[in-house]
């Protein structure tokens, strides 16, 4: 089950809005969890199980680490063995190598488990922060079923620590100011998937339909520029739509994406893409290697390998990894050559072009492929522009120049910093409005199939 | 943003999914579509299969998706709503103001329709007559220079070619393709479906009763009929978009025809019943187009006061619905054969060698898609 699907909607959410209001406060987190393991069940009860086992080892190593912590050597093994559990889970769901074993524990043909990149580096974390003495090992196995399970985050994150969802969870504030917030957050989500990612993919799929060696520039340019707009507007949609309902439940949870494809240097970029996930890598992964590092040079090198990482997490294969590699490299070949900060637009435009650059590597289907690719958006197919071009170009590009205007920050600066109350004042009136008539388009165009469920990169 | 706003926000987004999530849930569930010609889903049984592979919850999904309150509004609204967003392409279907065009029956490969070729031969070589074939395009295959050119991956007259070139040699072929594009400026295919109309039928049925040895009646023997001019067909059905302008039913009459007709429909269980070659009862239901030979049979005999011993086997699919009529006059015996309605051997229904003629008579779109065609041929 996804968030943008009439059924959850118009029928799961409502009912777990009710049901969670009906409950006495304080069995609420129970309640949570008991709708978090419906949803899963929802997804398949395999998944359910699944999670459940999952949850359990975790929960039991937790509590291992925590016991043995005081001997240096001995907590070696609960630790490494709970990590290398985690990372053997991703690797036997995300790649193909391990159908042996996918057959031995029984797992249904076409099944995938939701999330799986994001519960299983919020376990690996949490074993971690337990190692270090930075969080406590939780008594309460509801709460630490909820952190791996609760259904806002489960599909697109937030990837947040234990602590801070503990924090969360504690400092609720369930009161139908934040649900109105929340319905505003959780319809931009859904106008970002149904509208701009779905749109965008259909002229991403057209342009993949042509044969790569005829493809004319232009072709090639539209159908990369769809490419990344439909993978922000995907995954940030996603996001967005389980930050809107964590809100329904007053929880207050961080934002993964601070509209970072527009962004004035590529560093920005590589700071507002997917925050939550970046974070977990600088804090697990790249931190300790970095207070190592002397020289300038290689701490350049530790950061390119986290967002190689980074990549290879995105597709767990070449693609991903190629395309985190040159993320980080662009961002260190600026930081030497670029010491003043760009203009605006140009800004914009250079890190635009160097994102999709860096992106054809992940949407291609292989590195030759994708150099061909690259090929063919400089003209070397021999054509710059054909009918086909024209036809698509003149079929979205209402759609592009909307799009690329709203994954910029600048409507929000102008709210922000407007000095005339009135602006302010009509904005905030129309407000609801908009929601129920985004609610009622998004609706519309799910009507036919009952879901929007296009997911460009399973994660 | 002010914290009433907040509230106001959240009670009416509320309200309206509370009110679309009710009515939805408590309202008649009817058990198939007007507008969209199809049943609907039914609400799946829960079994631990089921629930296991998460097929349930898909099922669930499509059954909350066909009972949505307002189900049909909110499609007509989507097809408007995207085919300003983006293509004018929505479910497949290509929308203009002219006509709506079914893309992806250009976008199939000829392989799909190697098997229905075997079948066809298999059949051939069992009977002793003599088999005629004829593979009708769809709207799309003859007005397809309108859609964008990388849409026609593999355009009908190609698939068509490639299904000839697969029949055995005693099998005559019609090339209904040629006729048809050559007739392009007529009214020959309906806007709101992919069918042919009466006048691309009669078209056709001048080539086609000329090679199978009767001289084609001519078209000023005919009186028409206009029967309606509400006609919206299957790609009505699959958008929703009353765009396009409405199409129109005709009834071609032969004057000097004999009245006496006499129509057998024959069900699977072997009850015959009374069929009409113009059913004007079907113009209320979802299917007007169905006017033509009534409800599907699975085996139909027309018996007409023709006095010349000559019967024709049709094997065919609703593209043969209103060429039928034409071959009236000249037949003492037709009988229609639906594979996609019958679900026991031929042979049962019928002894195909008393009939000294066959005439296969299948849309290109309809081949392929179900191998109705080949279940039935094999079990001969």
């Amino acid at each position: 089950m996804v968030y943008s699907s009439l059924l959850f909607i118009y029928g799961f959410l409502p009912i777990s809005l009710l049901l969670f209001y009906l409950t006495p406060k304080r069995f609420r987190e129970l309640t949570l969890l008991v709708l978090s393991m419906v949803f899963c069940g929802m997804i398949s009860l395999y998944f359910l199980v699944f999670m459940l086992v999952y949850t359990a080892v975790n929960y039991g190593f937790a509590h291992m680490i925590s016991k043995v912590r005081k001997n240096d050597k001995l907590v070696a093994v609960p630790l490494a063995c709970g990590i290398t559990f985690d990372l053997v889970t991703i690797l036997v769901f995300r790649t193909q190598y391990f159908t042996w074993l996918q057959g031995i524990i029984k797992v249904p043909e076409g099944f995938y488990p939701v999330g799986i990149s994001f519960f299983t580096l919020a376990a690996i974390g949490t074993l971690i922060d337990i190692y270090k003495g930075r969080v406590k090992a939780d008594g309460n196995i509801v709460r630490f079923a909820l952190y791996m399970m609760f259904f806002p985050r489960l599909i697109m994150g937030p990837l947040l620590r234990y602590g801070v969802f503990t924090k969360a969870l504690d400092n609720r504030n369930e009161c139908l100011a934040e649900t109105g917030k929340g319905m505003g957050i959780f319809a931009k989500g859904l106008v970002k998937k149904v509208i701009a990612a779905d749109g965008l993919f259909k002229l991403y799929c057209a342009v993949q339909a042509v044969n790569l060696s005829e493809m004319s520039a232009m072709t090639a340019w539209l159908g990369v520029t769809a490419y990344v707009l439909c993978l922000y507007y995907t995954l940030s949609g996603v996001a967005d739509m389980g930050m809107g309902i964590a809100y329904f439940f007053g929880f207050r949870f961080p934002q993964s994406f601070n509209y970072p494809l527009l962004s004035i240097r590529i560093k920005y970029f590589a700071a507002r893409w997917q925050s939550q996930v970046i974070q977990w890598l600088r804090r697990y992964v790249t931190k300790p290697i970095y207070n190592v590092c002397s020289k300038r040079w290689m701490k350049e090198a530790v950061f390119v390998f986290g967002w190689t990482i980074f990549g290879f997490w995105y597709t767990v294969g070449i693609n991903g990894t190629l395309w985190g590699f040159l993320i980080g490299l662009a961002v260190v070949i600026e930081g030497r050559l670029l010491r003043n900060k760009p203009l605006n637009i140009t800004g914009c435009i250079y890190t635009f072009l160097v994102v999709i650059f860096c992106t054809v590597f992940l949407a291609g289907n292989g590195t030759e492929y994708s150099v061909r690719y690259l090929f063919a958006m400089i003209g070397g197919n021999g054509s710059f522009a054909d009918s086909q071009s024209f036809y698509l170009l003149k079929s979205y590009i209402v759609m592009l120049l909307v799009s690329m205007y709203a994954a910029t920050d600048l409507f929000r600066n102008m709210m922000l910093r407007t000095g005339r109350k009135k602006v302010k004042a009509f904005v905030n009136a129309v407000t609801p409005l908009i929601v129920v008539l985004a609610l009622a388009v998004c609706t519309a165009l799910m009507s036919y199939d009952g879901s929007s469920d296009m997911i460009l990169l399973k994660l | 943003m002010s914290k009433r706003m907040n509230k106001i926000t959240a009670v009416m987004s509320l309200t309206f999914i509370a009110v679309f999530g009710s009515i939805t849930m408590f309202s008649h569930k009817l058990p198939d579509s007007f507008s969209e010609d199809r049943e609907l889903a039914v609400l799946p049984c829960i079994d631990a299969e089921g629930l296991y592979s998460g097929s349930v919850t898909a099922e669930l999904g499509s059954y909350v998706a066909d009972h949505f309150a307002g189900r049909h509004l909110w499609v007509a609204a989507k097809t408007a709503l995207q085919t300003e967003l983006s293509e004018s392409i929505v479910n497949g279907v290509y929308i203009s103001d002219d006509r709506m065009l079914y893309v992806e029956s250009s976008q199939r490969s000829s392989e799909e329709v190697m098997d229905d070729a075997a079948a066809v031969n298999s059949f051939s070589v069992k009977y002793d007559g003599t088999v005629y074939f004829a593979a009708i395009p769809t709207s799309a295959g003859v007005y397809g220079d309108v859609l964008p050119s990388h849409m026609i991956i593999n355009s009908e007259k190609q698939q068509i070619n490639d299904l000839y070139d697969a029949l055995g040699n005693d099998i005559r072929k019609i090339d209904a393709y040629d006729i048809l594009k050559m007739m392009k400026d007529n009214y020959i295919f309906y806007r709101n479906d992919t069918k042919w109309t009466c006048y691309g039928a009669y078209c056709v049925y001048k080539t086609v009763v000329q090679k199978l040895g009767f001289q084609p009646t001519l078209y000023d023997k005919f009186s028409i009929e206009h029967v309606t001019d509400r006609f919206r067909g299957n790609l009505y059905n699959k958008t929703l978009s009353k765009r396009t302008k409405a199409d129109i039913l005709d009834i071609y009459r032969y004057k000097d025809a004999a009245d006496d007709v006499v129509c057998e429909c024959i069900g699977n269980d072997g009850k015959v019943s009374k069929g009409t070659v113009f059913d004007r009862s079907r113009l209320g239901t979802s299917n007007m187009y169905s006017m033509y030979l009534g409800e599907a049979a699975p085996v139909m005999k027309i018996k007409t006061s023709v006095n010349n011993e000559k019967k024709l086997l049709v094997i065919k699919d609703s593209y043969a619905d209103c060429f039928v009529p034409f071959l009236m006059q000249h037949y003492s015996e037709i009988a229609v054969v639906s594979p996609e309605k019958l679900d026991r051997p031929l042979t049962e229904e019928l002894d195909i060698n008393e009939y000294g003629q066959t005439l296969f008579l299948f849309g290109i779109e309809d081949l392929s898609s179900r191998s109705d065609l080949t279940k039935i041929i094999e079990r001969n």
